[in-house]
């Protein structure tokens, strides 16, 4: 809570610290990609250069050493806070002089003793001091980026999607390939357990609605670590699903109702959304 | 006189200064110890030759200190130790990208023998390898290379990707070398011959015909190009089981172990152990065809015919899943020995049975019976090492009582007497599994110089009694109070952890 609160704080006081870069639509538009791009964001003041904050981290003059004034963004595993040193290897050196202090979005590169980052962006920090802690008139402008971000992976979703239904499950049960479909199925641990979901159509939100009203989904029930973030489905199930064409069991179709209809599968995290999404998912696809 | 006294007096002060300078340069190589037990060994840079000997047994929890709160089920542990220099250590798990799900997914390197490791996110595989085994034999001679690694992405389908890096602690991605679809469990042994890296990596490739799905794969020009053997020649029930174990000896001998498949019901599988043996390095006219059975006179020593081997992808000995635990080892002085282990369900009353027998005339003839003390019941992931005076370590994890208890056992007579070490004893039931495997599909034991050097997966509650031969934590851990934190003072769950161990070989 207090790292997503830093973040906004972050966000908005680098915005308002520099209104060259976020004072204006493009500027937003970067920050914002720059915000979602990196999963470390922090500010800190330069306290070395051409050096790094601790073994195993290989030292060059692109990297150089960081304390940690405020830490506005990082995954919860990542210990780090303020008073750290976090080595960055930034993109051009010479722009960074001792004492210097910036906003740097990076991605994670060297984890041991201490942290090291790759740098992505950097914002310098015209005042001096750390960016604010708290700065409850601008939460609502950064939860809107926050917002916009999660929109967008949403509809990259959708984009990716040959059908975005609302639907039921109505039964669930075991699917093996069927001896005459052309692909073999191997024995592994990875083996996927293909279960077979029957979907009962309440609405088409993209694609054309099957004949019917029905349709078979298929997902992997296993725990095996290739498949275990994958959607699991049980019986009454409802909710939203992004689905696409069976091209991984192994047979594009699927009987249903005696009739030979599409298989669809649903694999990925997100693949499946609870109704409260559905509003959010109505106005994306408006878009 | 008094020259005589000042000569003492110096002789006593440079002595001192040694000392004293000594213990710092110690002080500066060891990590932060949250606790004691096992002491580290000194670090070759600093005091000692690369094959110092070890003082004593050292385990280390691999999860780094700036990783704290992570509570991950880091399985499938693998290690690889640079040939040229043992003090560079690349380990591996099912530990995914600490910070991104697109980002590639992660190694841990140490560059001090094991005494402290970072992460670093080299492989080509993006978020976390589906399956990750490696080895370094340095004959290219890169300083801190060269790695060689085989992994398999998990997407909709698994792709297998052989690759390569020169310098396991640049931020640079392993190149990838060869790389295709439809396999599984890749299995990276190698050796430098010649400034040349020859590698062997056992996969179960289920685009081979027939069903004659164990194969290796050998590359003897570093990886730039690679062919591919199937090693079995019999009738299978469709394909092999997920293991195959090559071995490799300084002399060009390849050995390679695998389950060779005739019958499976879906819960059990009937299957040979099968050995194939290679004297050219696999570089001949018919590679791994140096050994027949005398049964049908086809490639491939049976070692054991008909074993019942349980097959189960749910868990089935505590929270593990079962069914493909195998390991080959071979002498690196005298090729004619060799040894395979195995699990099956070989005793009433057990779930999963380890086996250990030997051959000592080029896997022509094998022991008919299980070396003694080696038959070994509820435990799994076998892993053998032989050391270069001939002792033989063994590697595994057994449940009993509740407890996973993880073994290295050594000896020097064929297990007729050995040395039996439990390096961790834990819960079974903490933590609750987050998928399969739970402590992984295998472990590794390998030996260097004077040292067996292993990797192994555990429970990672920090309690000094669930680890004999003493461990330190990279991470944050309070041993005083048993409780793991974030590196800020807050509570983190126990999760499974790897540990690195090293344990000095019997005389």
């Amino acid at each position: 809570m207090n790292s997503s609160l830093n973040f906004l704080a972050g966000i908005l006081s680098t915005a308002l610290l520099a209104p060259s870069v976020a004072g204006f639509p493009q500027g937003q538009n970067n920050q914002s990609a720059l915000a979602k791009q990196s999963s470390i964001i922090f500010s800190g003041t330069v306290s070395q250069l051409g050096a790094v904050s601790f073994v195993g981290v290989p030292q060059s003059s692109q990297t150089i050493v960081v304390r940690v004034d405020s830490v506005l963004k990082k995954p919860p595993a990542v210990s780090l806070k303020k008073g750290d040193n976090i080595t960055v290897e930034v993109k051009d050196p010479s722009t960074f002089q001792q004492g210097a202090q910036a906003t740097f979005y990076a991605e994670g590169w060297i984890f041991g003793s201490g942290v090291a980052v790759k740098e992505l962006g950097h914002d310098f920090n015209p005042g001096a001091g750390a960016p604010a802690e708290s700065a409850p008139t601008g939460e609502t402008a950064l939860g809107r980026m926050q917002k916009q971000i999660s929109d967008q992976d949403l509809q990259n979703r959708i984009a990716a999607s040959d059908l975005v239904v609302i639907g039921r499950v109505t039964d669930v049960h075991r699917w093996t390939i069927p001896k005459s479909a052309a692909a073999r199925y191997p024995i592994s641990e990875h083996s996927a357990d293909w279960h077979e979901a029957v979907l009962q159509i309440k609405t088409i939100l993209k694609g054309t609605k099957p004949k019917g009203g029905k349709m078979a989904v298929r997902f992997p029930l296993s725990r095996d670590v290739a498949w275990v973030n994958s959607p699991k489905f049980q019986k009454q199930q409802q909710g939203i699903f992004f689905l696409k064409r069976d091209q991984v069991s192994g047979d594009p179709t699927a009987t249903l109702g005696g009739y030979q209809v599409a298989a669809y599968t649903c694999l990925k995290p997100g693949d499946w959304l609870p109704l409260s999404d559905e509003a959010r998912v109505r106005s994306l696809l408006k878009k | 006189m008094k020259a005589l006294t000042a000569f003492w007096m110096r002789l006593l002060a440079f002595t001192l200064l040694v000392v004293i300078a000594g213990i710092l340069l110690i002080e500066r190589g060891s990590p932060p110890k949250t606790a004691m037990g096992g002491d580290g060994l000194p670090s070759a840079g600093t005091l000692s030759p690369v094959y110092a000997a070890p003082l004593q047994v050292k385990l280390v929890d691999l999860i780094p200190a700036s990783l704290s709160g992570e509570t991950n089920q880091d399985s499938e542990p693998f290690l690889a130790v640079q040939a040229a220099n043992p003090q560079v250590m690349v380990a591996s798990a099912f530990t995914p990208n600490p910070v991104s799900s697109s980002s590639n997914a992660p190694v841990y390197v140490s560059q001090d023998g094991g005494n402290t490791w970072v992460l670093n996110a080299i492989t080509p595989v993006p978020r976390m390898t589906c399956d990750i085994t490696h080895a370094m034999p340095t004959g290219e001679n890169h300083p801190r290379g060269d790695l060689h690694a085989g992994t398999l992405a998990c997407a909709a389908s698994i792709t297998l990707d052989e690759s390569e890096s020169n310098d396991v602690s640049s931020g640079a991605v392993m190149n990838v070398q060869s790389t295709r679809s439809n396999v599984d469990q890749p299995f990276v042994r190698a050796l430098a011959i010649s400034n040349s890296d020859h590698i062997y990596v056992g996969i179960n490739d289920f685009n081979q015909p027939n069903g004659h799905t164990a194969t290796v794969d050998v590359s003897v020009d570093g990886g730039v190009t690679y062919k591919s053997f199937s090693i079995e020649a019999r009738n299978t029930a469709g394909q092999d089981g997920p293991s195959v174990r090559p071995a490799v000896a300084p002399d060009n001998t390849v050995y390679a172990a695998f389950f060779g498949w005739r019958k499976f019901n879906g819960t059990t599988a009937t299957s040979d152990v099968v050995v194939v043996r290679d004297d050219a390095g696999g570089t001949g006219p018919n590679p791994f065809q140096a050994l027949r059975d005398p049964s049908d006179k086809l490639p491939g020593r049976l070692v054991v015919k008909g074993a019942s081997i349980p097959w189960s992808n749910g868990p089935a000995l505590g929270q593990e899943r079962i069914g493909s635990t195998l390991s080959i080892a071979v002498d690196p002085n005298n090729s004619s020995t060799v040894y395979v282990g195995w699990a099956d369900h070989g005793r009433k009353g057990d779930i999963y049975t380890l086996h250990v027998r030997r051959s000592t005339d080029r896997g022509v003839t094998w022991s008919k019976a299980d070396l003694p003390q080696t038959t070994i019941g509820n435990a799994t992931n076998i892993a053998l090492a032989v050391a270069n005076n001939g002792v033989v370590g063994l590697l595994y994890q057994q449940l009993s009582a509740g407890r996973w208890v993880t073994h290295v056992v050594q000896s020097h007579d064929g297990f007729a007497t050995a040395q039996d070490l439990i390096l961790a004893n834990v819960p079974a039931d903490t933590p609750v599994q987050q998928f399969l495997p739970y402590l992984g599909d295998y472990d590794y034991l390998l030996s260097v110089g004077n040292e067996f050097r292993g990797v192994f997966c555990s429970n990672n509650s920090p309690e000094l009694a669930n680890f004999p031969q003493g461990v330190t934590y990279q991470r944050a851990a309070d041993f005083s109070i048993k409780t793991l934190t974030d590196g800020s003072g807050n509570r983190v769950a126990v999760s499974i952890d790897p540990f690195y161990f090293s344990v000095p070989v019997i005389p």
